[in-house]
């Protein structure tokens, strides 16, 4: 086997070190993109020698294209229903995964700390929880449509159902999870069953609540997708089916892409926010 | 009459459920105010139980436990108790664990600052205020844990095998730190424990426990002489008092049959 020159003269230079380094850096990275990288390329080369209907599955260039379109092609003209209108549509979507998830945490957390903490407060509302939890957040859509029409709400409710079935049980959980010498060490101390359970109880329960509000974000946006489907007329998921009625394959891409990616980033910013609030509990991970 | 700190009177517990466990059983037992009492027995004889029912996390099924003429109903400062696990809030710095009951009660800042500083310099905790208790080793913890009760100027200190869990270094540097910390104030505390030297070495005096159904088998005053330091477990007087002790634990120990754990 014999070394490329340049690599030869590095180590004669003695800098293997440094390039030691370089090459552990870059090799994860390839390690990373090599198998998206090669699916989108066979995918492409597969499309353009013709071995794809374009009309049901549109290779990454026409979607990419589709998708430049409907992002930034001007509004308002009549031969493509899509152009320019992704912002608003990613807008519409956003703020009905918002507003139905920050429903679920102002109902779900408190909730199910206390469920976690007081059995009185337990035995009246967990069975009932439990006994709804098993119907899928879908059977809810019919029911939903006929409360609140095709409206926003009938999507904001179903959005905030669906995460606040995660977000409850996860807090029960951590709830339920106290360790006992910490309240025994607060009672003894002096302190109150309310002081227990503010700062006790919810701090204790704080990463369980962590990980319900990640499973809740994933099933928000499930949910806003299939509600608006069905519920509204606008938004990704409304899109989406749209898109797929008048055979625009390449915006139904596009825009299963957007959704996505959008997970992709909220799900980071609670990450993002976990890791302020819960630098105390990676100590105990080490 | 003497100046009592804890009556115990009749005491039992047991726990109910399918297989009913007798933890305790005719425990009757006063302790004298600022006298430094280890309870010493196999494990499995009830002496956690019985700290449990003193500080107040648990009720005894029947007599009556009062501490400084007060019948116990639920825990409270003025019983504080150093766990075995240090039981310190995860989220919280060395500082806010240390401060955490004076705050619980609401007290002004002025009303506690100076005795937490103090307790701090005390445990040899200087500098590490603003650690967080996953940042310490095993035997830091538990000082926070100590200098956390004492804070609460509680009438009784209640100790649960709290260095238990250190290593054997560890353990004797704590040993001696508390030796410090107690002759200086002659607090009444009562010291959970198994290890037959820890009891000898700190206490005033020490009850031996039978095993299950735990009760006070005897006592045995340590009249040695303070204060003490770690010295005292090389000693000739030590070492006699330590085989009095062995000679009775071993008989306990060899009583256990009755539990289903057999011995060899």
């Amino acid at each position: 086997m014999t070394m490329p020159a340049p690599i030869a003269n590095l180590m004669a230079a003695g800098a293997p070190a440094r390039l030691m380094a370089a090459r552990r850096s870059t090799r994860p990275l390839l390690q990373i993109l090599a198998l998206p990288l090669s699916v989108l390329a066979i995918w492409e080369i597969a499309g353009r020698a013709g071995l794809l209907s374009e009309a049901i599955l549109p290779w990454p260039s026409l979607a990419l294209e589709g998708w430049y379109t409907w992002a930034f092609g001007p509004t308002g003209i009549g031969l493509n229903a899509y152009s320019g209108t992704w912002l608003s549509n990613v807008i519409h979507s956003a703020q009905r995964v918002f507003l139905g998830y920050a429903l679920a945490i102002c109902v779900g957390v408190p909730l199910g700390t206390l469920i976690g903490w007081n059995q009185t407060v337990a035995r009246v509302i967990d069975p009932t929880l439990q006994g709804l939890r098993p119907v899928p957040i879908t059977a809810w859509l019919p029911f939903s449509i006929a409360l609140f029409g095709v409206h926003d709400f009938g999507a904001i409710s179903l959005i905030a159902l669906g995460s606040f079935y995660p977000i409850v049980v996860n807090s029960t959980h951590g709830a339920r999870d106290v360790n006992k010498n910490l309240i025994r060490a607060t009672l003894m101390l002096g302190g109150t069953r309310r002081q227990l359970f503010f700062r006790v109880v919810f701090p204790s329960a704080l990463p369980a609540i962590c990980t319900g509000l990640r499973v809740g974000i994933g099933v928000a946006w499930t949910v806003v997708i299939v509600a608006e489907m069905v519920a509204v007329k606008s938004g990704l998921g409304y899109v989406l089916w749209d898109a797929y009625y008048v055979g625009r394959m390449d915006i139904v891409i596009a825009d299963m892409v957007s959704i996505g990616l959008l997970g992709f980033l909220s799900d980071r910013v609670i990450i993002m926010i976990e890791g302020q609030i819960l630098g105390w509990k990676k100590l105990q991970q080490v | 009459m003497p100046d009592y700190a804890i009556q115990i009177g009749k005491v039992e517990k047991v726990y109910g459920g399918k297989l009913p466990v007798h933890a305790l059983t005719g425990i009757d037992l006063t302790i004298v105010n600022g006298e430094f009492v280890a309870m010493l027995g196999p494990s499995g004889c009830g002496k956690s139980t019985l700290l449990n029912l003193i500080a107040g996390f648990e009720e005894p099924s029947a007599g009556e436990i009062r501490v400084f003429d007060q019948i116990v109903v639920a825990p409270g400062p003025d019983r504080a108790v150093v766990f075995q696990e240090p039981a310190l809030l995860p989220w919280l710095t060395v500082w806010d664990n240390i401060v955490f009951g004076p705050k619980l009660r609401h007290l002004a800042i002025g009303q506690y600052q100076d005795l937490a500083l103090e307790y701090l310099v005390t445990v040899g905790l200087e500098g590490f205020e603003r650690h967080l208790p996953d940042q310490l080793s095993g035997g830091m913890k538990q000082r926070v844990g100590i200098a956390r009760a004492l804070l609460a100027r509680p009438r009784v200190l209640l100790m649960d095998e709290p260095f238990g869990a250190l290593d054997a270094q560890t353990r004797l540097q704590m040993q001696q730190l508390l030796l410090d910390v107690w002759e200086r104030q002659r607090r009444t505390v009562m010291f959970i424990t198994h290890d037959i030297d820890e009891a000898i070495l700190l206490a005033d005096v020490v009850y031996i426990m039978t095993a299950r159904p735990g009760q006070l088998r005897s006592r045995i005053e340590i009249n040695l002489p303070r204060p003490r330091n770690l010295d005292l477990l090389m000693e000739d007087d030590f070492n006699q008092i330590r085989r009095e002790i062995f000679d009775q634990l071993r008989a306990e120990v060899l009583s256990l049959p009755k539990s289903p754990i057999r011995l060899k």
